[in-house]
């Protein structure tokens, strides 16, 4: 992704943050999100294991 | 879910976007959002990543399980990651600290002062000068 998949990469404080496209639901439709059009804000990214769990 | 969203407005007072990550599919976040009450004010986005490829990519992905871990990623408005957090899996997270991590850095940014343990909006921070050392 990106060509950050280099083995010494670890996503880190300091690192480029790896850019997606990836389906999304938002307002209860399927849409696409590009990272890239997030440039110029801050985002918070919620990684979680499992849909129907707490946060 | 929700406590995300109920501290959405607070980081959108900081330029701050949000949006859920899990492996699962996006029809599995459809019903998910549809089906439970806490998710009534979602209204950020829920992205698939059925490839594993952005868990992969920051690192988040627990190959075992094929799920993403409890990770929160920081970036800034110029694409870059300011902080992570990895969270163990049977505990939820903290969103206030979230938001304060957030107003943290603005604050050490805008200030160039550095912001010390429990630190909140509108107290002082710490100003960096090599001559306090040891005296505070």
């Amino acid at each position: 992704m990106n060509g950050q998949s280099e083995a010494g990469f670890c996503a880190g404080r300091g690192d480029r943050a790896p850019i997606f496209i990836a389906d999304a639901i938002i307002d209860s439709q399927i849409k696409k999100v590009n990272l890239e059009n997030y440039k110029g804000k801050w985002v918070l990214l919620f990684f979680y294991p499992s849909d129907f769990t707490f946060v | 879910m929700a406590a995300v969203a109920a501290v959405q407005p607070y980081l959108k007072a900081l330029n701050c976007e949000v949006m859920s990550i899990s492996t699962d599919s996006v029809y599995a976040h459809k019903v998910f959002k549809e089906t439970s009450p806490s998710l009534k004010k979602v209204n950020y986005p829920m992205v698939s990543d059925r490839t594993h490829g952005i868990s992969r990519a920051y690192r988040v992905l627990d190959e075992k399980s094929g799920a993403a871990v409890r990770a929160s990623v920081f970036i800034d408005p110029n694409g870059v990651i300011a902080a992570k957090l990895i969270y163990p899996g049977e505990v939820g997270r903290n969103l206030h600290e979230h938001v304060r991590i957030l107003q943290g850095v603005q604050f050490a940014q805008q200030t160039g002062q550095g912001v010390p343990a429990n630190w909140q909006p509108g107290q002082p921070g710490v100003i960096r000068d090599p001559n306090l050392i040891g005296k505070i």
